[in-house]
């Protein structure tokens, strides 16, 4: 047992019906031989306070779902989470959430509730997956007591498994968008970035088909390889 | 969840930001930039986003009825369909971002005639069919839009999807509705025995202008009519116990309930007829008089031809001229088509030129020689427009060459007064004096024979000119018999002549369409004046000119342009979806024109054909450029066909 365990707040208590939503989530499983349209999936982008994996928090979350191959317009998440000790960070600038916009979102625990009911038993899609996993993980974990489940599979990866062609190192999301001539509308909230990100992932997904890569599964597991392969090339 | 539930979800949805984001996006184009925020939230949050890799098909005819509508976000779609002559495929047309598809075969519930592939990486909006249906019904924009897209070329459409539409959908009727729907209520018949007594008591008590003697099987044997009774009495046969087949016209005119209110205005027009009945299967089921194409458009067409027909002088027909641009005023404003509106106009033109002859003749007194007037050019196709030339001729039968100079002479007085009294009545004079009063023009049938061999012969520049012009002659006034033998003539000729139907298909393509390579117009700048270009050069005349050669050398006896298209379909010298294309692109930019015309009287502006396509609308512009593309099709296909 850590030593500062006590130190922290003792689960949270959580009210009977959020406990009773937690209850009926769905059960979540590996990625399967489906194929990728037929596949539903969530793409996600957070609005943290800061880079910090430890000591942010998640500001704000937007999703949007593809179902079907294509972007649903009827199914998109979008919360932006009441945070009472936030203090006014230069990120402020980036995200744009003054301290207004987040005393009036909704309550954490809720919001979350809500999010994982609309992912469902999905695989989650976002651009440097890693980082919006660990702090989403993070918050459910401290409003819910609830482990996140969900597969993540980075778009950030994906995107030069399959274009090797376009040689751009280290890139981000803007890097991809210009690389694909992307026209994406007004960008850097947690919605916008999560559309961005999904319309680049069609035309990944597209991409994918023509390199044989036809399921999930087979997506991970090509991602997995992958990166071995760079990671033994940098050493 | 109900229309209004629908909306509240709509409205609650619009302000995610994404939706929000999409909807900016749409309001830059036509017609969402018009459309309520309500109904465009809905369509944004009905949407699905899609994404189609260069070369990618959207949707092809296999698929069987279109289930979406799409507006393309972002990339470029194409319309590729199998080329018949070459082999291959050929682009018919290009969609870019903000622009939809397919509406002609979404609103027929067909399948797309057409390919649509991604000519590049692209993202669409796709919208279902339910939803697509919903706006239509809600939207009056949207509406608009998807009904005028139907009849733009965006979709290589048929006319009868957009007729149909617009009945089904209650949009405010005109000249084309059918005749069965006019006619509501049933025919007052009786037999051909009543007496006239009896018959006329009828039509009292049913408030009726007519009455049909029918037989047993209720096929109409004749009709009587107010104007009858009006004979009758003035004629004093008091015996009003006759049986009413002694007074009523005998086998009456008939058409089809589904002939179209247009159909009956014209067979009323030509036959000065005020009643029309509607016979199906043998059976009289109704009669549609003048009054009810009144009051359906007040286009008192009917009235004008039979005042113009009995005008006692040449200055009541200067008169009437004024008239007739208002009654084509009112039907632009009615919707009727150019075709109809070009149909009227050289109807009434017909009529005006028919009755300066009958007044010169009574004026000059009849030289004894019968005589025919010929007409050529866009009245010879029946295409004229309120802004018209004379290009008229004379036709007369002589044994040799001294009898046709002797009949000139007698002729030449006559045929310069007409001219005259014609321009009075607003024909201009034709300025390379293509008219009956030239010597040259007013000849014997062998000597017209002579000329137009000559012209096929030698194929000088001059003649292929006089060719383009008096190659589309037909007969106003007089026998027709012998205007017949000429043209015949012309077919044999043209049809045996390769090297002349070569040079035509050269004379074809010296009006190339305004439309460059990538997809703008190309305008021609005069002193320093706005770019402008010419819809009757640069549009119109390219398919005058591709239709009269493919219809000269394939045999076709058709003078219109949009009839010798559809022969050319029936006979297979052109594709089916390309004739339609052909039509639809011409009737198009006749339709600018004459709206062009139009717009030019009222503000007493000099009348042109050219036009500034800037100060045309987003989708007229757009369509505009379509149909010149269609143009530039045909030219490249008797490129092609003639090896030039």
């Amino acid at each position: 047992m850590n030593l500062f365990s006590w130190l922290r707040p003792a689960s949270p208590v959580l009210a009977d019906d959020l406990q009773r939503r937690l209850g009926k989530l769905p059960v979540i499983r590996d990625l399967s031989e489906c194929s990728l349209r037929e596949q539903r999936w969530v793409v996600l982008d957070l609005e943290t306070t800061g880079l910090n994996l430890n000591k942010d928090r998640v500001l704000s979350i937007g999703a949007v779902v593809i179902e079907d191959g294509a972007i649903d317009f009827g199914q998109q998440f979008e919360r932006t989470l009441q945070c009472r000790e936030l203090k006014v960070s230069p990120s402020v600038l980036i995200h744009g959430l003054g301290p207004n916009a987040i005393a009036a979102g909704s309550e954490p625990a809720e919001a979350l509730v809500d999010l994982l009911e609309f992912m469902g038993n999905s695989p989650v899609l976002a651009f440097h997956a890693p980082f919006d996993q660990h702090m989403l993980g993070r918050a459910m974990k401290e409003h819910l007591g609830h482990k996140l489940q969900q597969v993540f599979l980075d778009v950030a990866d994906i995107a030069p498994l399959v274009c090797p062609q376009a040689h751009i190192r280290e890139a981000g999301l803007d890097d991809w968008i210009n690389w694909f001539r992307l026209d994406v509308f007004e960008r850097h909230h947690a919605s916008a970035d999560a559309l961005a990100t999904a319309e680049l992932a069609l035309i990944l997904f597209s991409r994918a088909r023509q390199q044989q890569i036809h399921s999930p599964l087979n997506l991970q597991q090509r991602l997995s390889q992958w990166k071995r392969r760079q990671q033994t090339h940098s050493f | 969840m109900s229309k209004a539930d629908a909306f509240t979800q709509a409205g609650k949805t619009a302000v995610l930001q994404n939706i929000q984001g999409t909807l900016q996006f749409l309001q830059r184009f036509p017609p969402f930039n018009q459309m309520e925020h309500a109904h465009l939230a809905y369509l944004v949050e009905q949407c699905q986003l899609r994404f189609y890799g260069q070369g990618e098909s959207i949707i092809k005819p296999a698929d069987g009825p279109v289930e979406h509508f799409y507006i393309v976000k972002q990339g470029r779609v194409v319309g590729e369909r199998p080329h018949t002559a070459k082999g291959g495929t050929e682009t018919t047309f290009e969609i870019t971002t903000g622009e939809c598809f397919p509406l002609a075969a979404l609103l027929g519930e067909r399948a797309t005639r057409t390919e649509h592939l991604a000519g590049e990486d692209t993202f669409c909006l796709q919208l279902n069919k339910l939803a697509f249906i919903k706006l239509f019904a809600l939207s009056n924009t949207f509406r608009d839009f998807a009904l005028r897209g139907v009849s733009s070329l965006l979709d290589q459409v048929n006319q009868q999807v957009q007729q149909k539409a617009v009945e089904t959908l209650g949009t405010q009727y005109s000249l084309n509705t059918r005749l069965g729907e006019l006619a509501m209520r049933h025919p007052v018949t009786c037999s051909p025995t009543t007496a006239l007594r009896e018959a006329v008591k009828l039509m009292h008590e049913q408030q009726v202008g007519s009455i049909v003697a029918v037989d047993e099987h209720k096929a109409p044997l004749g009709i009587f009519t107010l104007r009858d009774l009006r004979h009758v009495v003035a004629e004093g046969i008091g015996d009003f116990n006759d049986p009413i087949e002694r007074h009523m016209t005998p086998s009456p005119f008939y058409l089809s309930p589904d002939h179209s209110a247009f159909d009956a205005a014209i067979a009323m027009t030509e036959r000065h007829i005020a009643h029309v009945c509607l016979v199906k299967e043998q059976r009289l089921c109704g009669v549609v008089s003048e009054r009810d194409l009144f009051s359906l458009q007040r286009v008192d067409l009917v009235h004008l031809a039979r005042t113009i027909r009995s005008a006692q002088r040449v200055e009541q027909l200067v008169n009437l001229r004024g008239e007739i641009g208002q009654l084509v005023e009112r039907m632009l404003a009615h919707g009727a088509s150019s075709t109809q509106i070009t149909h009227i106009i050289t109807l009434l033109n017909d009529h005006t030129v028919c009755r300066v002859i009958e007044l010169t003749l009574a004026d000059k007194g009849d030289p004894g020689v019968p005589f025919s007037w010929l007409c050529f050019g866009s009245e010879g196709r029946r295409e004229q427009t309120l802004h018209t030339d004379q290009d008229n001729g004379i036709l007369f039968e002589a044994r040799d060459a001294a009898h046709a100079a002797e009949i000139r002479g007698k002729l030449l007085p006559i045929a310069q007064q007409i001219n005259n009294s014609l321009a009075q009545c607003g024909f201009t004079l034709c300025k390379g004096n293509v008219m009956a009063g030239n010597p040259q023009l007013c000849l014997s049938r062998a000597e017209w024979a002579r000329r137009f061999a000559a012209f096929i012969r030698e194929a000088t520049p001059e003649n292929l000119l006089g060719s383009s012009i008096y190659f589309d002659l037909r007969v106003v006034w007089g026998d027709e018999q012998g205007c017949a033998q000429l043209r015949r003539g012309i077919l044999d000729q043209v049809g045996d002549n390769r090297l002349f139907q070569r040079m035509m298909a050269e004379n074809a393509l010296r009006n190339r369409p305004p439309v460059g390579r990538f997809r703008e117009f190309v305008l021609t700048k005069k002193n320093g004046e706005k770019a402008t270009l010419d819809l009757k050069i640069q549009g119109l005349t390219p398919f005058v000119d591709g239709a009269r050669l493919l219809a000269l050398a394939n045999g076709i006896d058709a003078n219109n342009t949009l009839e010798r298209f559809r022969q050319l379909v029936n006979k297979d010298v052109i594709d089916r979806l390309d004739g339609a294309a052909y039509e639809e692109a011409y009737h198009f930019i006749q339709q600018t024109r004459l709206q062009q015309h139009q717009l030019q009287t009222r503000e007493n502006l000099p009348y042109s054909n050219r036009v500034d396509p800037d100060s045309l609308n987003h989708l007229d512009r757009r369509i505009l450029r379509e149909s010149l593309r269609q143009a530039q099709r045909l030219q490249s296909s008797l490129t092609v066909r003639y090896q030039l």
